[in-house]
């Protein structure tokens, strides 16, 4: 029975997350009228055609070496940020655990309009250039991958027993920045991976920072290109979202050939 | 190799007291077990010695040099850990290697050191596993060669066996100690096992509620405790009721006479009850207590069972082929071994 009712969740989730793609795809791909989109008429009509005409534009690669710059720095940014934090509060305060938690949750809390407005209006005064550059955008990325980086990196540490680790290191006459290098960063791979790649499709499917700042990434032109061209922009949509899903399966599967496993709180 | 000296060590964590006046000598070479039931205090007094907690009062004193402020990889300790805390992304070779690599000690050394080490611990054949490839035993077993890679001047294990299986613990500790007495290694060694601490160490230190209760060897400890609860702790005990003549002092236990001592530096004078092992009691013709079996359990070389006797239930240990047949409610008599060593008074 257990068996039966699994079975039927799992199918009602597939359901759930496949329709919306499926029609996605079909909308995309096939060139017929979307009246007449039903299911005798599935295998008919599959054409390129909209997706190639939107390669063909050379916004979409400028604004892709954008988004791309700025999921790179981002990811950076939050890791060289948050991996001391992380390793620091496992390993000499875990009672500040809880805390810190909570302090990375602020960011979720407060509406990315707020944050915006708050930030736009500081720095318009203090440092008028600031906003100018697409690279403003970084800070804004990093406090909102925060959440989900803290835990996965939390989840790693925990995983691997990072405080006994740190304290054969130690015992053994390595300083705490060797440990941190030679043992507690190499066991953490997992786990830096795994917010490498939350953050990254995070920062490719940002929307409302890039919008409210008017800056040009590579979701707000999506929006805009879908409102000129509906078939291209949803095509173009549906192949970031298969590249973003493609290359954090091949992170996971590298890794695990390397015996490296991804543990459900650290993915 | 170093002596060392825990003085007048105090520990608190928050409002419960971990430690009080701890005082503890380990001789140079010399292998000390630190016993006692979960929450004692035995794993703060190593982690105090390690480095890893520094103590509210007292001192750390190795080789008559004050170490209490000194960080843990300044100490020149090598730890064993109960979990192995053996490096997931390094074989069992590197993890060897590892203290000696910081210490930057020049490769071909490091190379013949960890090779002597790797034999002497039989994991030769194992040296490129990696952490996940091997067998419990194997895994402590690299622990221990990667603590003792550096030459520590004091060894740390901290329930080094605790997560083996019976049969791995005991060659493990046999194997512990074999390597503890080739190298010579001051060692202090923490287990709640009271068998590993019996088997392992020179002298025992038996811990309750963060004092040392009693520091002997082992034979010392079982045979003459200092308090009941170390005369507990420290294997079974039967605690029966004991009359002294007052005029000669002789002294006689289930209706025969017995050779009393005291429990520690306790005059048993005034004593009314005694502390007797299972195997200080005997099935006897003669004199005795009559009693009845309650149950019967065979452990291979020694029988043991339960006694119904003067209101008591006790539990005796019988040599296989010591008596006959026994069986669950029989009548028998029940006497102190006169051959067995004394008993200890267990109140005043």
């Amino acid at each position: 029975m257990s068996k039966f009712l699994r079975g039927l969740f799992l199918a009602v989730i597939a359901l759930y997350f496949i329709g919306p793609q499926l029609a996605m795809a079909r909308f995309a791909f096939q060139s017929i009228p979307t009246p007449l989109l039903t299911w005798d008429r599935i295998f008919e009509g599959w054409s390129l055609k909209a997706l190639i005409t939107a390669f063909g534009k050379p916004e979409l690669w400028a604004v892709t070496r954008t988004s791309l710059m700025l999921a790179v720095l981002t990811t950076l940014v939050v890791l060289a940020l948050l991996v001391p934090v992380a390793v620091a509060v496992e390993i000499k305060a875990p009672k500040l655990k809880p805390w810190i938690t909570g302090v990375t949750l602020i960011p979720w809390v407060v509406p990315p309009i707020a944050l915006v407005v708050g930030v736009a209006g500081t720095f318009r005064n203090v440092w008028p250039g600031y906003l100018v550059s697409p690279l403003a955008m970084v800070p804004f990325y990093a406090l909102w991958a925060m959440p989900f980086t803290y835990r996965s990196l939390d989840a790693g540490l925990r995983a691997i027993n990072a405080r006994t680790l740190y304290e054969a290191g130690v015992s053994l006459g390595a300083s705490p920045g060797t440990v941190l290098r030679r043992v507690l960063v190499p066991n953490l791979v997992a786990a830096v991976f795994a917010s490498a790649g939350l953050t990254v499709a995070l920062v490719l499917g940002e929307f409302a920072f890039a919008s409210l700042l008017l800056k040009e990434t590579l979701p707000t032109y999506l929006a805009s290109y879908q409102l000129s061209s509906p078939k291209g922009g949803m095509a173009l949509a549906f192949v970031v979202m298969i590249l973003t899903a493609l290359a954090l399966h091949f992170v996971v599967r590298m890794l695990a050939k390397r015996g490296v496993e991804f543990t459900p709180g650290g993915m | 190799m170093a002596s060392v000296h825990l003085a007048g060590i105090r520990k608190t964590f928050g409002s419960s007291v971990a430690l009080e006046s701890l005082d503890l000598e380990i001789a140079s070479g010399e292998m000390v077990c630190l016993l006692g039931p979960s929450g004692c205090g035995k794993t703060t007094a190593l982690r105090i010695l390690a480095g890893f907690e520094r103590p509210d009062a007292g001192r750390v004193v190795v080789e008559g040099t004050d170490i209490t402020e000194l960080p843990p990889q300044k100490r020149g300790f090598g730890m064993v850990f109960q979990d192995y805390s053996l490096f997931p992304n390094l074989t069992a070779r590197d993890n060897v290697e590892f203290g000696l690599s910081i210490r930057k000690v020049d490769k071909a050394k490091r190379a013949a050191s960890v090779d002597r080490l790797m034999e002497i611990t039989r994991l030769t054949e194992h040296a490129a596993k990696y952490p996940h490839q091997m067998s419990g035993g194997q895994k402590q077993r690299v622990a221990l060669a990667r603590a003792l890679a550096t030459e520590p001047r004091v060894l740390l294990l901290d329930e080094p066996l605790s997560a083996l299986d019976a049969k791995v613990r005991e060659s493990l500790r046999v194997e512990i100690r074999r390597i503890q007495q080739e190298t010579g290694v001051t060692t202090l060694f923490v287990t709640h096992d009271q068998h590993e601490a019996m088997a392992v160490a020179d002298r025992v230190g038996v811990m309750e509620e963060g004092r040392l209760v009693q520091i002997d060897p082992p034979q010392v400890i079982y045979s003459r405790p200092a308090t009941p609860f170390v005369a507990q702790f420290v294997g079974t005990v039967n605690t029966l009721a004991a009359q002294r003549d007052p005029s000669t002092g002789a002294w006689s236990v289930l209706g025969a006479p017995a050779e009393v001592v005291g429990m520690g530096q306790v005059d048993p004078a005034g004593a009314s009850s005694v502390v007797v092992r299972p195997e200080q009691l005997q099935l006897t013709g003669g004199h005795g207590s009559p009693g009845t079996i309650t149950s019967v359990s065979f452990l291979g070389a020694i029988t043991r069972v339960g006694i119904q006797v003067e209101g008591a239930e006790v539990v005796a240990d019988l040599m296989a082929g010591s008596v006959g047949t026994v069986a669950v409610g029989d009548r028998v008599t029940v006497a102190v071994r006169t051959d067995a060593g004394p008993v200890v008074a267990a109140t005043r």
